[in-house]
């Protein structure tokens, strides 16, 4: 890409959901249960809420302090447990220890009824390659027309599980992209929602573009000018248009 | 034998495209070029009425479009057959009706002798509900991968037509189910894929204000005041005689108009008892209206679901309640019950109010009501819940992505990780 050895394959992801046949219906038995499931249950528990609703304002909360704020009642708990989700490295050990950290200080637990207990699942991931790039423009093309899914795998998924590493800025490091690399990082790291994610990187992409735009506009004549304006209205016509028909 | 699905018309993908956008369409159609060189066969017992005739006439369509091969099969049966059947499927709802040894041996002969007849000749196969789970004991060959899709809430199952029918699925490579209760011990992996609405069907398709005044001018509904609504079937377990107490307790502090809308109670002796109950209960309350529609009114329940003001499904237990992704696709804030797969759809306080009481009902109905900036949040957001979530589009692409990952994608995938680790 742009230089760099290899190309960057921009990916989507479906979330298979498999139940665990385990619940829990106390602090106690959440406990045991964090300790003991597979780390793709942490992952859909835990880091996987904001896929569920990548437009949203806000950050959904993590299922295991919705369940003991919502069900439980132990508000507290569920503070602290939410906390400990937002603030644990990246990987599902360090997510496995501080959880667990924060339910062995809780003093309340009482049970609730099976049915109102909470059932582990795991998510197993489907990666979708959507297209292979070359270079940065393309890249960021597909970025752009990708949904939350590919945002979410590439910025937030794939890095949980590789100790933070996020492939997608080593490739724009490799490509000579080191600042917007680094913004980039910046930008998963603060868990801000998806859709916001994505709107950000890709107006920083935009912002690292100006110069180069600026200096190839100057070189070209009235007319590629013109015709770039031109095109860039269309373009805006079309969104306004997409954006209508899909609200 | 083969169904043959409608491809006349407007495209789906584009139809669908318009509705979801750009993103995820281009995902649903990257997972179907790796699926290109496989071949779908749907099955199930019939080619019209139900939810599942519904969706296969769509998910069909839509899979060809997006083009991985994909054709439907109906099983085959005689009268017999489908009173053994309707005797499992209600058992394995929770009600007692035991299977004898005839019923037992009529079961597995019709379908070994359906599996002579179809053509199950696909490589990816997905059977749907128990009625053809048995074809997988006579036709499945080497190369095939076939997985069951449980459209039924099987966590009050009988215990003997459940264990009737575990073992058959024994063959199979998965199981699909709508919510996590609903899962028995299996032998076989799970995997969770929600229902689906069809943003396209008369119920769910935009109405502009002439065709809604058009549809609901028949009812003789108040113009002036809002409408609370609660659409189902007369059924106690949908709690309509609990919806009008709270309606009532509401109606004290807010003004309002109660609206219950359901299909024909004709065939279900219990259905009648129960609309007798609440138009005793209504007696002669002004502000509420009992309306029985038929069962075609996909339209006049599109109309009022978009004239309400706020919709409700407080149900005492429900499958997964597909209502309520119904009232919010169309930006409308709903109040429902925290049971079954409500709670997926209606997040408390993001995309809805959930409630556990009558009187927490009543408190949210008349909260909704006096503060319409609330309202207006929620629905907005439910809108986008649902989009993400809850349509046609999502569900094809988690049954392509069962069948990708059984040829192996998620496997590969956990095995990079545990590598990694």
């Amino acid at each position: 890409m742009n230089g760099a050895p290899s190309a960057f394959e921009v990916c989507g992801a479906v979330h298979l959901i498999r139940p665990l046949g385990m619940s829990a219906n106390s602090l106690q038995s959440l406990r045991h249960g964090i300790a003991a499931v597979e780390p793709a249950s942490l992952f859909f528990h835990a880091v996987q809420p904001p896929l569920r609703a990548p437009a949203s304002a806000d950050l959904p909360p993590d299922d295991f302090s919705a369940w003991i704020g919502g069900v439980l009642q132990d508000h507290e708990t569920s503070e602290r447990l939410s906390f400990a989700v937002q603030r644990s490295g990246p990987g599902p050990e360090p997510l496995r220890t501080a959880l667990i950290g924060v339910l062995e200080r809780s003093q309340r637990d009482h049970t609730v009824p099976e049915d109102a207990a909470f059932a582990f699942l795991a998510a197993d991931t489907v990666p979708v390659p959507i297209v292979e790039c070359d270079d940065l423009d393309t890249l960021f093309d597909a970025l752009a027309g990708a949904d939350a899914s590919a945002w979410f795998y590439h910025l937030i998924e794939q890095p949980w599980f590789a100790g933070g590493r996020i492939e997608m800025t080593l490739a724009l490091r490799e490509a000579g992209a080191a600042r917007l690399a680094d913004r980039i990082d910046q930008l998963a790291a603060s868990g801000i929602p998806l859709e916001r994610l994505r709107r950000e990187t890709l107006r920083t992409w935009r912002r690292s573009q100006l110069g180069s735009r600026m200096a190839r506009a100057a070189a070209s004549s009235d007319a590629d000018r013109a015709g770039e304006g031109r095109d860039a209205i269309a373009k805006l016509a079309r969104r306004i248009v997409r954006a209508r028909s899909t609200s | 034998m083969k169904v043959e699905v409608r491809r006349d018309g407007p495209s789906l993908v584009e139809g669908y495209r318009a509705v979801v956008g750009d993103g995820p369409m281009r995902m649903l159609e990257s997972l179907a070029r790796r699926l290109r060189d496989h071949r779908i066969v749907m099955v199930n017992s019939t080619a019209t009425g139900g939810g599942v005739a519904e969706i296969l006439h769509r998910l069909v369509r839509l899979l060809e479009e997006l083009g991985v091969p994909t054709t439907w099969e109906v099983m085959p049966g005689d009268a017999a057959f489908y009173a053994i059947t309707k005797k499992i499927h209600n058992a394995l709802h929770g009600t007692h009706a035991p299977l004898d040894a005839d019923d037992h041996a009529h079961y597995h002969e019709t379908n070994r002798r359906a599996a002579s007849l179809l053509e199950l000749d696909g490589d990816l196969v997905l059977i749907h509900d128990p009625q053809p789970a048995a074809l997988v004991q006579h036709r499945r060959v080497p190369g095939q991968r076939w997985v069951w899709r449980c459209h039924i809430d099987l966590s009050h199952a009988d215990r003997d037509v459940w264990g009737f029918l575990a073992p058959v699925l024994t063959g199979y490579d998965g199981a699909v189910f709508s919510h996590y209760s609903f899962v028995p011990p299996l032998e076989v992996p799970a995997f969770l894929v929600p229902p689906s609405i069809d943003p396209l069907s008369d119920k769910n398709r935009e109405l502009d204000e002439a065709e809604i005044d058009r549809l609901l001018e028949p009812y003789d509904l108040p113009e002036s005041t809002p409408w609370v609504t609660q659409i189902s079937r007369f059924d106690r377990l949908k709690d309509p005689v609990g919806v009008i107490d709270a309606f009532r307790l509401a109606r004290s502090r807010v003004k309002a108009h109660l609206v219950l809308a359901g299909g024909s109670a004709d065939d279900d002796p219990e259905g009648a008892e129960v609309l007798a109950e609440v138009r005793q209960h209504v007696a002669e309350s002004k502000d509420v209206s009992v309306l029985v529609l038929p069962s075609d009114a996909h339209l006049v329940i599109n109309a009022l679901q978009r004239r309400s003001a706020d919709v409700v499904q407080k149900s005492l237990r429900e499958g997964f309640a597909l209502t309520v992704s119904e009232a919010l696709w169309k930006r409308r804030p709903v109040v429902a019950s925290a049971v079954g797969g409500i709670p997926l759809q209606v997040i408390h306080e993001r995309t809805g109010l959930l409630v556990h009481s009558v009187e927490g009902c009543a408190v949210q109905i008349s909260r909704l009501l006096r503060t319409p900036e609330l309202a207006r949040r929620l629905a907005t957001e439910g809108r986008e819940h649902v989009r993400d979530n809850f349509l046609h589009t999502r569900e094809a692409r988690d049954y392509l992505a069962v069948f990708a990952a059984l040829d192996g994608a998620a496997r590969i995938m956990a095995e990079e990780r545990a590598a990694q680790a």
